[in-house]
């Protein structure tokens, strides 16, 4: 069912079993799990179906740290969010992602990878990839003519990548979720405040106001936020009136921890013998390519030197040219166009092209002997690296929010260090020589002005079973609050070297069968 | 780990020294042509001879001990003498090119993650075909 909350009266109360804040990847992935159930599930999306400036504009930020993309382009305020306009990368996060690793400070999962395999085969489905698999080899044996390079496993691997075409949730599953009996989606239902009860144990109902200056209520048994990470950040922060911190804060982390995948370009690629058959592997064709491959360093090597995951695409290239990063894509002009209109009062609209990365229109590799090296890198969790609430408010008088994205001096080392191995390890086989960019090498501390992430939002809500270092438990629970949980990218404690999306997803179903289980 | 590019230096100049004094009897004739066949790095069919020589130039730069041509052929010389690959007294450059690779005898020079070797080999070719 669907109702547009503009047309419900001032006053109204809405009740359900389930409540499910945002109607992007995960709070659609949910709500699809509860479809026929004998559970009321109620699915507020602050947008309408398509994109609609005013909307845009409740997501509107201040970027006080590194350079970054304008928030309200960044992210959707749209039924099937954000997934309206990515391009569909999914692999699965490594073993060592999981892991405790003494040299990246606060890293640590409080579940293990193999917790989490079979959400991340249902997740396939819905993302409409191929098999659940991500070995190369397996790969091969399916498609000869993937082949990977024949690099020592010891420290380089070819790890898997697989396409969504990409899935737009927000066609793709629209008609499900507005026939189902059980399911009521509100459009144009902006959560403003998540109301606790006195003791603040418990959350006892939401504060909705669609544009107009209409206000309801909801009351659920259990809410969900899958608003996404900055979202989810800015609406328990404002949720200040029993605490003053805002909800799930009592120790001063919801909002930190901000972490987004670092998308560079780090080098260059000349094969020894250039063979474009043997490179299938690796090349990719929007639209086009069901699973490609990706160099990367294995969890002993990563062991050995201290490094962070990380992954690096080959993208066909001729000598001299220098591959752009991803915002870079948008030309520094562009970035400094948005920076100066943003500081100008945002008058007019944003100066932005398009808001797909350069690899959504990569051709296949021809026989170049020359290839960009791109990096997709996690980014080391950072508690100065945060979301928090700027004074000035939007339409609907919620605070706006202000983003310090912020790198620490292992991020860089990192990167240099792949590159620098990548390097050996091509050579030791007598495959190829790499070339560092110049902006990787000397010190660590300083990033060129195309420093770009991949519009990946994650942290903020941090998972930890320990309350004083993460805001959710290994449920997905706030902790302190007996029936708030967050669904999203904002629970990753680390950030792995894989896009967000299909580790998300599988996250938000396995939070989904935990509820299940406590309404049953 | 690659050599770090400070400690490297100074392990090269140190090397390039005691090579220059051990080889000056050899005789002119078979320096010039070991110079001329040693300054044809793998490298030169990857990136081609401008690269090479750019390479060539900053090793030559970043390391004075070995400046000239006969301090990099000793230099190349000694190694392969010292290399663990085998009883010969000298191994094919290009085993030992992937012997530096393999046990972190690198360098970074121009951005290019190189054996040791293949860099004085490219501060070779740029001497000699400047």
């Amino acid at each position: 069912m669907h109702t547009d909350a503009r047309t419900l009266e001032s006053g109204t109360v809405l009740e359900g079993d389930l409540c499910i804040v945002g109607a992007g990847a995960a709070g659609i992935s949910m709500a699809l799990e509860w479809v026929n159930s004998k559970r009321t599930v109620l699915l507020l999306e602050g947008g309408g179906f398509e994109l609609e400036p005013a909307m845009q504009d409740l997501y509107r930020g201040e970027i006080v740290g590194q350079p970054y993309y304008p928030l309200h382009a960044a992210r959707l305020h749209y039924f099937g969010g954000t997934t309206g306009h990515w391009a569909g990368f999914c692999s699965q996060f490594d073993p060592i992602d999981f892991e405790k690793r003494p040299w990246v400070p606060h890293s640590g999962w409080p579940m293990r990878r193999e917790e989490l395999d079979p959400f991340y085969a249902r997740a396939q489905r819905l993302l409409e990839l191929g098999p659940n698999e991500y070995e190369a080899d397996e790969w091969q044996r399916r498609d000869p003519g993937l082949v990977p390079l024949p690099l020592g496993r010891r420290a380089v691997w070819t790890k898997m990548w697989q396409f969504s075409p990409p899935t737009r949730f927000g066609t793709k599953y629209r008609d499900a979720i507005v026939g189902a009996r059980n399911v009521h989606l509100y459009t144009y239902a902006n959560v403003c405040e998540v109301e606790a009860n006195e003791a603040v144990t418990a959350v006892q109902g939401l504060r909705v106001r669609p544009l107009g200056g209409k206000e309801f209520r909801v009351r659920a048994r259990h809410y969900v936020l899958a608003c996404c990470s900055i979202q989810n950040a800015r609406l328990l922060l404002a949720s200040n009136r029993r605490a003053t911190a805002g909800l799930g804060n009592a120790h001063d982390l919801v909002g930190r921890y901000f972490m987004e995948h670092i998308e560079m370009p780090g080098g260059e690629l000349a094969l020894a013998q250039p063979d474009s058959a043997k490179m299938k592997m690796y090349a990719f064709e929007f639209g086009q390519t069901k699973a490609r491959g990706e160099l990367a360093l294995s969890a002993q090597v990563q062991r050995e030197h201290g490094i962070l995951n990380g992954t690096a695409s080959l993208e066909p290239g001729t000598p001299g040219e220098e591959a752009k990063s991803t915002f870079q894509f948008l030309t520094p002009q562009v970035l400094e166009a948005m920076r100066a209109w943003e500081k100008g009062g945002r008058v007019g609209p944003p100066p932005i092209p398009s808001p797909e990365g350069p690899r959504a229109d990569s051709s296949a590799v021809g026989p170049s002997r020359f290839f960009h090296l791109a990096t997709r890198q996690e980014q080391a969790p950072n508690p100065d690296s945060r979301v928090t609430l700027s004074a000035e408010k939007d339409a609907l008088g919620m605070p706006r929010v202000k983003l310090d994205w912020r790198l620490t001096t292992l991020d860089k080392r990192s990167m240099r260090t792949f590159y620098e191995l990548l390097g050996r390890e091509l050579g030791r086989t007598g495959m190829g020589r790499v070339q560092i960019r110049e902006w990787l090498l000397d010190d660590d501390r300083t990033w060129p002005p195309f420093l770009s992430g991949g519009w990946h939002h994650m942290g903020t809500t941090r998972m930890h079973a320990d309350p004083r270092q993460g805001v959710v438990d290994a449920d997905c629970r706030v902790h302190g609050l007996g029936n708030l949980y967050v669904a999203g990218a904002a629970v990753f404690p680390t950030g792995g070297a894989a896009n967000p999306t299909l580790t998300l997803v599988a996250l938000t179903l396995r939070l989904s069968d935990h509820l299940k289980a406590k309404l049953a | 780990m690659p050599m770090d590019r400070r400690q490297f230096l100074r392990v090269a100049a140190t090397g390039a020294v005691v090579h220059l004094t051990s080889t000056a009897c050899r005789s002119h004739a078979d320096a010039a042509s070991d110079a001329a066949a040693l300054a044809q790095p793998e490298l030169l069919a990857l990136v081609g001879p401008e690269q090479v020589r750019e390479i060539g130039r900053r090793y030559r730069r970043a390391v004075p001990a070995e400046h000239d041509a006969e301090a990099l052929r000793a230099a190349i010389l000694a190694a392969s003498r010292a290399s663990r690959l085998g009883e010969a007294p000298r191994v094919p450059v290009a085993e030992l090119v992937r012997s530096d690779f393999a046990e972190g005898r690198t360098v970074v020079v121009h951005g290019w993650v190189l054996s040791v070797t293949e860099a004085r080999q490219c501060a070779l070719f740029s001497l000699l075909h400047a």
